[in-house]
């Protein structure tokens, strides 16, 4: 039996390919029975999302399964073949551990495809296309996913500028708790930032735009107040983080205007996020004694350098899928390879006795004593012989089962010896 | 026995100090669990060896350098291991150690010095007052220290834009080294007053012995500190400065030997 995985990804496709051949959800169970059907699988699940579309099928037929790919979404054969790419066995179960802990994602660690490949696994089960193979398969690469997220910091630094905005305020303020967000200006960014500073614990928020009832509209959403335009200075100093994103021409948060806040303040220091192009926060303010200012290129080259540390992690999460599938191959191997070497042995032994017992009829005129010292010698030599002949091929199956090709080998002694597991 | 006990806290605090260099050198956390559970063991051989002393001499042992530096190492010991436990911050971890290691490396040393005898100035019950209380100071001031120099650091990285570091935010230092003086501020000046008393009692001139005066002056900069603190609402990269001025003054007072803590002041 074995395990293929077909698909194409965003490393190998563009979107004008995957989008042809995406499956959409609530079609997957029936194209999973067709799939079966065409296929000759006796497993399967669908993977579809928008960077990548992924069969993972347990012994069908590799080029059936590209085939059954083309006629479900009609699409002719050569407008994929370069596209896809198509393990077995070991190959396949790394490249799905891969998968699912991020490491083959666009943005390397997210989050999302743990979630989705979930997902593709309930789909799967409820169209009752996961049996004894995929399902331990999954389970494990589950557990590969946990285990990468936290042994290595693959996920762990901010990727996203709204989330860089959050770790950068815990390292002025360690706990978000009962501090205040002021939103100046009203943009997507600014809204996203906020909302994931009030999802980390942030207290209240302050929103203030030249449109009022913009600022109103917004400061709904977070459960905040709005403040005139005109006044935003006045409460300027109970804001704790500052998002500065409006369209002005000059900046508007000037350094003595700064200086003046954090006086009010007593000190308390501020973080002031500036995603406005052009700024709206002097840069001189970052001078300011407990005044932290950074601007949209500072937050990027914030994403940067975390981006290259999870590269660098990365490294060490491959370290981990490397030892998780051979460890697998190794488990699902042995669960072959014992049944494999007693039915070796009970199928040449079967042999053996046969060959006797139509060799007693010979020895038929024989005296009886000498009749049962012929056959007992009989029976000692092809013992000997069977042992000897099998000694070989036994314990290289037994080694073989740390290597991750050994389940190609064991069927191959099956097929030469006509062995077919129950 | 007590040295021998000593020995080996020291011993086990060195798994401490190897922590803070090899962090310091790979600019990543290296063998912190390790360094904590030796430095724990090391604390209750310490403990030992305090206990050991208390035995021989009868009486609790106060009155030498050597009983001194092992008594200061011994609270610095239980003050990061408390600061551990209540804020988390590993990165303190990196002051911490090696301050632990040399306070009992040197009252090792001091230990070759030793009497059995108490000195005659130091049979009063004062000396139980006057030494724990400044040292308790002390150690609240090293922890205010540690707090103001990881202040600096963070602030400077957030500053200059680079935050891959595991430093503690900015507030939790600021909050940590305000405690640790808040604490450390009344004991010292409990202890400079009840050793000023008990010079008195022994007819000592102590208003001119220049380790007295050394205190007062690094107890004038806290007393600028605290004041500042409060009332202008100092806090962040000032207050640390000023801590750190005032922990440099400890350490010149505390090193000091001279007039007539010569012989028994540590």
């Amino acid at each position: 039996m074995e395990l293929a995985l077909i698909g194409v990804s965003h490393k190998t496709a563009p979107v004008e390919v995957r989008e042809r051949l995406a499956f959409s959800s609530d079609k997957i169970r029936a194209a999973l029975a067709t799939l079966l059907e065409r296929t000759h699988a006796a497993e399967a699940m669908i993977l579809s999302t928008c960077n990548r579309v992924e069969i993972v099928a347990q012994g069908p037929d590799a080029q059936l399964v590209q085939d059954f790919i083309c006629e479900y979404h009609q699409i002719p054969a050569e407008a994929i073949s370069k596209h896809v790419y198509s393990y077995k066995n070991a190959e396949a179960i790394r490249h799905l551990f891969r998968v699912t802990a991020s490491l083959d994602s666009m943005m390397l660690g997210e989050p999302q495809i743990l979630g989705q490949v979930k997902e593709a696994y309930r789909l799967a089960s409820e169209a009752g296309t996961i049996g004894s193979s995929l399902s331990p398969l999954l389970d494990r690469a589950f557990a590969v996913a946990k285990r990468v997220r936290s042994e290595t910091g693959i996920s762990q630094s901010a990727v996203s500028i709204s989330y860089a905005a959050v770790e950068l305020a815990r390292k002025i303020f360690g706990d978000l708790a009962g501090k205040t967000v002021m939103i100046i200006g009203a943009s997507k960014m600014g809204e996203l930032a906020a909302k994931h500073l009030k999802r980390n614990g942030v207290g209240s928020v302050l929103v203030t735009n030249r449109t009022f009832e913009r600022a109103v509209e917004i400061a709904k959403i977070f459960e905040g107040a709005a403040v005139p335009f005109e006044h935003f200075t006045d409460h300027m100093e109970h804001a704790d983080i500052v998002i500065s994103s409006t369209g002005a021409p000059h900046f508007i948060i000037t350094k003595s205007l700064a200086e003046q806040v954090i006086r009010n303040r007593r000190n308390k220091p501020v973080f002031f996020i500036d995603i406005a192009v052009p700024r709206d926060v002097d840069p001189l303010v970052n001078d300011i004694d407990n005044a932290f200012v950074y601007d949209i290129d500072d937050l990027q080259q914030v994403i940067d350098a975390n981006m290259r540390e999870r590269m660098k992690e990365a490294g060490r999460a491959e370290e981990i899928v490397d030892r998780e599938v051979q460890a697998f191959c190794t488990r699902m191997q042995s669960r072959e390879v014992a049944p494999t070497i007693v039915l070796l042995r009970e199928t040449v032994d079967r042999v053996r006795r046969e060959e006797i017992e139509r060799y007693r009829k010979l020895l038929r005129d024989m005296p009886a004593e000498q009749q049962q010292a012929t056959l007992a010698a009989i029976d000692q030599v092809t013992q000997s012989l069977m042992n000897k002949i099998l000694h070989h091929p036994i314990t290289q199956m037994k080694e073989m089962n740390s290597d991750p090709n050994g389940s190609e080998f064991v069927e191959t002694v099956r097929k030469i010896f006509n062995i077919k597991l129950p | 026995m007590h040295v021998q006990l000593l020995k080996l806290a020291l011993g086990l605090y060195s798994v401490g100090l190897l922590h803070s260099v090899l962090t310091v050198l790979r600019k990543k956390q290296t063998l912190f669990k390790p360094a904590v559970v030796a430095t724990l063991i090391g604390f209750a051989c310490h403990v030992a060896s305090i206990i050991a002393r208390v035995y021989e001499q009868r009486t609790f042992p106060l009155s030498q350098p050597y009983e001194s530096f092992s008594f200061f190492a011994a609270l610095a010991v239980l003050a990061s291991l408390i600061v551990y436990w209540r804020y988390k911050i590993t990165s303190l971890g990196v002051f911490a150690f090696p301050a632990i290691f040399v306070m009992t490396f040197v009252a090792i040393l001091q230990a070759y010095n030793a009497q059995d005898s108490v000195p005659e100035l130091l049979r009063s019950r004062w000396i139980y007052i006057h030494t724990p209380l400044i040292i308790l100071g002390y150690v609240a001031f090293f922890v205010a220290f540690s707090a103001a120099v990881l202040y600096l650091v963070q602030e400077r990285e957030l500053k200059r834009k680079r935050v891959f570091n595991r430093l503690p935010s900015l507030e939790i230092c600021d909050d940590l080294a305000y405690r640790s003086l808040a604490l450390g501020f009344p004991l010292m000046t409990l202890g400079i007053l009840s050793g000023a008393l008990y010079a008195q009692q022994v007819s000592l001139s102590w208003m001119s012995d220049p380790k007295t005066l050394l205190a007062f002056l690094t107890w004038l900069i806290y007393l600028l500190l605290i004041h500042y603190r409060l009332i202008a609402g100092w806090r962040g990269k000032k207050a640390a400065y000023l801590a750190i001025a005032g922990f440099v003054g400890v350490l010149v007072t505390f090193s000091f030997s001279g007039g007539f803590h010569a012989n028994f002041h540590p």
